[in-house]
């Protein structure tokens, strides 16, 4: 047995576990955020199967047969199938179609199905699902369709109507190309975006809050604060430091991000390889810069909050503490856009969504390689508008001797007024 | 003779506990002026107040004629704060850092030029000013901070426990920059301690502070033979009613 360890070792956890900061950060927003993540994946997970309930599917119709009516019957028995045959005659007529039916899946019977059923030899029909970028869940659609043409050749024929598969990518038929490869080769993005974003975001608020603590604690914030200069000067020199290092990062991320989207590559049905950059799904120069800029104020605002936090604390491990309070505003957006497409949430929690800032940055991510810009650009005016308020804040903040003086009181965490004499006396 | 800090009624409450209350005193251009006084007595509250950095609640508080809260711009200008217990930026070399500070001052390169070669010999560091300021002793760190408080010149240097903390060795050679400057360069000093025996022979005049309070207010002899005392311990014993 060591001597001493259970001394030391109950000394530790008092001292732990006596932090209010400590047990706040590291056992109660644990606590709190895993069952808010859990019941955003919940929600994902039903949302998706809801949509998929809802998938309503265009059918270009060439065979005058009997077998095409029963096999567009037998798609109605578990979507909204649609005969637009008496409207449009071609693919590119029926993609023009698409949002005003909102639906998601194409599919082309050709003139000799009815035929070609009867005799029980295989038919190529052709499927078409429309890519849009909206996250991990989005084929769901199209696998509900593979699951009907499934039962159906059980029903008639094995193999009778065998499917070839296309997708639409921003209005363009893509030949060849398997949602389900697709989907796997987004996958990649759809996970490793946001998480990257996550990484930088806590790395940068983590530096700019030991930034400011550092000088709180070294007592060189109290120097400087004395001396024959701007106090709004201080509160910018700290904030362009973490902005220069944060648009460095931010670039960083982008060359980062090109070079991973190119490297990722898949196998076509027909055997040939697929790639993102082929298949127009990076973003381009201009949504790349759009991107930069949007994730440069978003770390911009984290810096500004950071720092604002950061002024409540006493010394660099607090500073930490108090920081890590907003993890939760980054991780429930991350892992939630993963999976979901915002647009398919109620009202309420696209609203909350959206005032997260750190949401934009990770929308923003999906909107570039689909090409919606103006979804960026006003995410990227909501972020300005809330960084130059936090910035106000900060100013403020820094302007009085609450720069000095605030500290969060944990007793329902009002800022205290007290603490501080016991420092000052 | 004019003067330097003036302190009329001055009350800081933080909360419910009253750190200053009624602060009265007033420290002399060209002396060296020690603010004494237990832990917590509210040493540090005054001379934050008196370097801008906080506010006070009430009262009057005037350097040089400036009002520390009309305008504290200007006072910032003729003064400079030693914090206690404040360390230089850890990455920094320690010439670095002199330059750093002493751009605050001037934007001219040879007046920088000299500002820093005179912090230089204040603090009698030598080559080890180009080391970073994370590799230097407790005592080597407030030698240079002490440097950098006086390299400009201020019409008043506030010094928060400069010598708290160090050797004997190092507490001398402070004392010493200390009193050299106020005869060399006619920089008035008001600097707190709670080490009164230290004081007494630093300090031309003294004010005693206890729980917000001025108890006291002197020359270091005129208040022992007042008080009848050995030293400053004593007379603030008596004061306080503890002796």
């Amino acid at each position: 047995m060591l001597k001493g360890f259970g001394n030391f070792l109950l000394k530790e956890l008092k001292e732990l576990v006596r932090d209010p900061k400590i047990l706040l950060g590291m056992i109660i927003v644990p606590l709190v955020m895993f069952p808010v993540l859990g019941a955003v994946m919940n929600f994902s997970m039903q949302s998706a199967q809801e949509s998929a309930a809802k998938t309503v599917v265009l059918v270009l119709n060439h065979d005058a047969g009997e077998n095409s009516t029963e096999f567009i019957a037998y798609l109605n028995s578990s979507v909204r199938a649609l005969d637009v045959s008496r409207n449009v005659s071609t693919i590119n007529g029926a993609i023009s179609l698409l949002p005003a039916y909102n639906a998601t899946e194409i599919i082309e019977i050709p003139a000799n199905f009815s035929q070609s059923v009867t005799a029980k030899t295989g038919v190529y029909v052709k499927f078409y699902s429309v890519y849009s970028g909206a996250g991990i869940l989005e084929g769901i659609g199209s696998s509900l369709v593979d699951t009907l043409v499934q039962q159906f050749n059980r029903n008639v024929a094995p193999d009778v109507v065998v499917p070839e598969k296309s997708v639409i990518i921003k209005g363009k038929v893509l030949e060849g190309v398997d949602p389900r490869v697709l989907s796997s080769l987004m996958l990649s993005q759809a996970i490793a975006m946001p998480i990257t974003m996550l990484i930088l975001l806590t790395y940068s608020m983590q530096i700019a809050a030991t930034s400011v603590a550092m000088e709180k604690e070294e007592k060189t914030l109290e120097t400087v604060l004395t001396l024959p200069m701007d106090r709004f000067s201080i509160l910018m020199g700290k904030l362009s430091g973490s902005a220069i290092i944060a648009g460095v990062s931010a670039a960083a991320y982008m060359v980062g991000l090109n070079y991973y989207l190119g490297s990722f590559t898949g196998v076509t049905s027909a055997g040939g390889s697929l790639d993102l950059v082929s298949l127009g799904l990076v973003p381009s120069l201009f949504g790349y810069l759009l991107l930069g800029v949007s994730l440069f104020v978003t770390l911009l605002s984290a810096l500004a909050l950071a720092v604002i936090m950061s002024a409540f604390a006493e010394n660099v491990r607090s500073a930490q503490s108090l920081v890590s309070y907003l993890y939760p505003l980054f991780f429930v957006p991350s892992f939630a856009l993963m999976y979901l497409d915002i647009n398919v949430l109620p009202f309420w929690l696209r609203i909350v969504l959206y005032a997260i800032p750190y949401t934009h940055p990770i929308i923003a991510s999906k909107a570039v390689v689909m090409g919606d810009y103006l979804t960026v650009v006003l995410g990227i005016v909501y972020v300005a508008a809330f960084t130059l308020v936090i910035m106000y804040l900060a100013s403020r903040l820094f302007a009085t001797e609450k720069i000095l003086t605030a500290k969060l009181k944990f007793r329902g965490l009002r800022k205290s007024a007290k603490a501080p004499a016991e420092d000052f006396q | 003779m004019s003067v330097a800090v003036e302190a009329a009624s001055v009350v800081k409450v933080f909360g419910n506990i009253r750190a200053l209350d009624g602060l009265d005193f007033s420290v002399r251009a060209g002396e060296i002026f020690g603010l004494i006084g237990p832990n917590g007595a509210g040493k540090t509250t005054a001379l934050r107040i008196i370097s801008t950095l906080l506010l006070p609640t009430s009262g009057n508080l005037r350097v040089f004629g400036l009002d520390v809260v009309q305008s504290a711009a200007e006072v910032r200008k003729i003064i400079t704060y030693l914090p206690e217990e404040a360390g230089p930026y850890p990455n920094l070399s320690g010439w670095e850092y002199l330059e750093f500070m002493a751009k605050f001052s001037t934007k001219n390169k040879d007046e920088l030029h000299g500002i820093v070669e005179e912090a230089a010999e204040i603090c009698g560091l030598g080559e080890r000013l180009k080391d970073k300021a994370k590799t230097y002793s407790k005592g080597m760190k407030r030698r240079l901070l002490v440097a950098r408080a006086l390299m400009t010149k201020p019409k008043l240097a506030v010094l928060d426990e400069p010598t708290s903390g160090l050797d004997v060795l190092h507490s001398y050679h402070v004392r010493e920059i200390i009193k050299r400057y106020v005869r060399e360069r006619g920089v008035t000093m008001l600097l707190s301690s709670h080490n009164m025996l230290e004081v007494e022979h630093l300090c031309e005049r003294v004010a005693l502070l206890n729980k917000g309070k001025i108890v006291a207010e002197g020359k270091p002899q005129q208040l022992k033979e007042k008080f009848g005392s050995a030293n400053l311990e004593e007379v603030f014993a008596k004061v306080v009613g503890f002796a």
